[in-house]
């Protein structure tokens, strides 16, 4: 295999969350997904589309009580 | 130091629970345990705050959190329990009404079926949103190791599910136009 080779994506440097925490648009590839010279883009932009479905599927459900309280409770005992 | 906390951090890290709980899905199968991971990565979080620099990436350093609290358990199990993995399939693939449809199950079956390197990978490039740079972070890998996953994830994936060379065909039935990832034109 010779993907990494290619080394084709663009070289974004790591970290600034801030900037990305917005997925880009649904109908467009991912930047740093796109680059695979053995695969149509179409094809994956299909597989990333399912992909984050799934992903959302759990991601967007409303987060469970439970997990709130417990930041509630470590903020309230920090505060004693 | 959880006295130091500021709201709007604390904000953000609410702000990420349903970013972990999928991830934490993703890796280990099963959603009760997911719950447990995600529960023990704010935990952990909460009280290594002040290791984390604020203004920096949050997400990354939660994600990093909670996949390195899976694998070390996961390390500790595998000595007692021989197969984690025979139960991930199994689990996973029982809840049907998250999934809309037959694509979406065959989708998420092929999925499951990959090698847990090349899964992680396709979901913190694909879904979660992080770029190789920062899902090799994440992961404790290179760069290029991340993308090779990433491609050999996609390539099982098509095989699996019969895709190859049937990239039009496949948008033209999820009733889009082709996407054409133009950056240059």
């Amino acid at each position: 295999m010779t993907e990494d080779d290619k080394d084709k994506a663009p070289r974004r440097m790591a970290v600034d969350a801030s900037k990305r925490t917005q997925r880009p648009d649904d109908e467009l590839v991912e930047p740093a997904a796109q680059q695979d010279a053995g695969m149509s883009p179409a094809l994956q932009a299909h597989i990333g589309r399912q992909v984050r479905a799934v992903f959302d599927s759990v991601a967007q459900e409303p987060v469970p009580e439970h997990l709130l309280r417990l930041l509630k409770d470590l903020d309230d005992s920090g505060e004693k | 130091m959880s006295d130091t906390v500021s709201p709007s951090l604390k904000d953000e890290l609410v702000a990420q629970i349903g970013n972990l709980r999928a991830f934490a899905v993703s890796l280990c199968g099963d959603r009760e345990r997911a719950d447990d991971l995600v529960q023990e990565t704010l935990f952990k979080a909460w009280n290594n705050l002040s290791s984390f620099e604020e203004g920096t990436n949050l997400k990354a350093w939660l994600f990093t959190i909670l996949r390195n609290t899976y694998f070390s358990e996961r390390r500790k199990k595998k000595r007692e329990v021989e197969d984690v993995d025979g139960a991930y399939a199994a689990k996973l693939s029982s809840s049907p009404e998250q999934h809309g449809h037959m694509d979406m199950r065959d989708f998420q079956e092929a999925l499951d079926e990959l090698p847990d390197d090349q899964r992680e990978a396709l979901i913190l490039v694909g879904a979660a949103g992080f770029s190789y740079e920062e899902a090799a972070e994440i992961s404790g890998c290179a760069v290029g190791t991340i993308k090779s996953r990433v491609n050999r994830a996609r390539r099982r994936i098509a095989e699996a599910l019969h895709l190859e060379g049937e990239a039009d065909e496949v948008t033209a039935k999820a009733g889009r136009a082709p996407v054409v990832a133009s950056r240059s034109a």
